[in-house]
């Protein structure tokens, strides 16, 4: 159950990460075709590894209980 | 168990990657000072604000959740929960005596006294002072 909480979090961190990549043109802070803000760059770094950090965390935490369950399911058969 | 070890990680720099957004705006000179806040930094500080706060719950529920499984392999015993101290029971009374038994007890003193006041006094005047002799002694004399 707590470990549910958790893997929420990081679906909810994930989620915040593309957010924070598209807030700079969703909320219009940077102009189109202009370069780049300080905030649009900070933004676009920490958005995506956000987003990275929270996919890959999701990754591991499900390829870890794929692995638990295909070991279960050996002994099952021994 | 690592998946869980992986996610308290991760939600642990998620924590660290809000606190950063929230003061991004400070930090990097995007927000004028003396000024109202703009759309950026308000997208930012609300945005890492609600980030670290997910994350903080992230980083409990990961821990709590290896708390558990720690518990459940028996690599750790809860402690158990201190019960409320029972109220200490009064003491018993000390045994007091009764009025007679004190009264038995007294009873030699107040006719010593009595048999004293009773006496007449001593010729030449001579008075029994405190603190000169043994009482015992002044007694035997007499």
């Amino acid at each position: 159950m707590r470990a549910k909480v958790g893997v929420t979090a990081l679906a909810l961190l994930f989620l915040g990460g593309l957010w924070l990549v598209a807030a700079p043109f969703a909320v219009g802070y940077q102009p189109r075709g202009d370069e780049y803000a300080d905030a649009t760059v900070n933004d676009l770094w920490v958005g995506g590894g956000l987003a990275g950090l929270g996919f890959v965390a999701l990754v591991i935490y499900a390829a870890d209980a794929l692995r638990e369950l295909a070991s279960r399911g050996k002994h099952a058969d021994v | 168990m690592i998946r869980k070890f992986v996610g308290a990680v991760a939600a642990a720099l998620a924590v660290l990657a809000g606190l950063w957004l929230m003061i991004a705006p400070f930090a990097l000179g995007t927000q004028p000072e003396d000024a109202d806040w703009t759309d950026a930094t308000t997208t930012e500080f609300f945005t890492g604000l609600g980030v670290a706060v997910v994350g903080l719950l992230g980083v409990i529920a990961f821990v709590l959740a290896i708390y558990e499984t720690l518990v459940v392999r028996g690599l750790v015993v809860p402690k158990p929960k201190a019960e409320p101290e029972p109220e200490p029971e009064p003491a018993p009374a000390p045994p007091q005596a009764s009025s007679a038994e004190l009264a038995s007890l007294l009873a030699p003193l107040v006719e010593a006294l009595r048999e004293d006041l009773n006496t007449p006094s001593r010729p030449g005047g001579e008075h029994r002072q405190n603190g000169r002799g043994s009482l015992v002694g002044v007694e035997e004399t007499r």
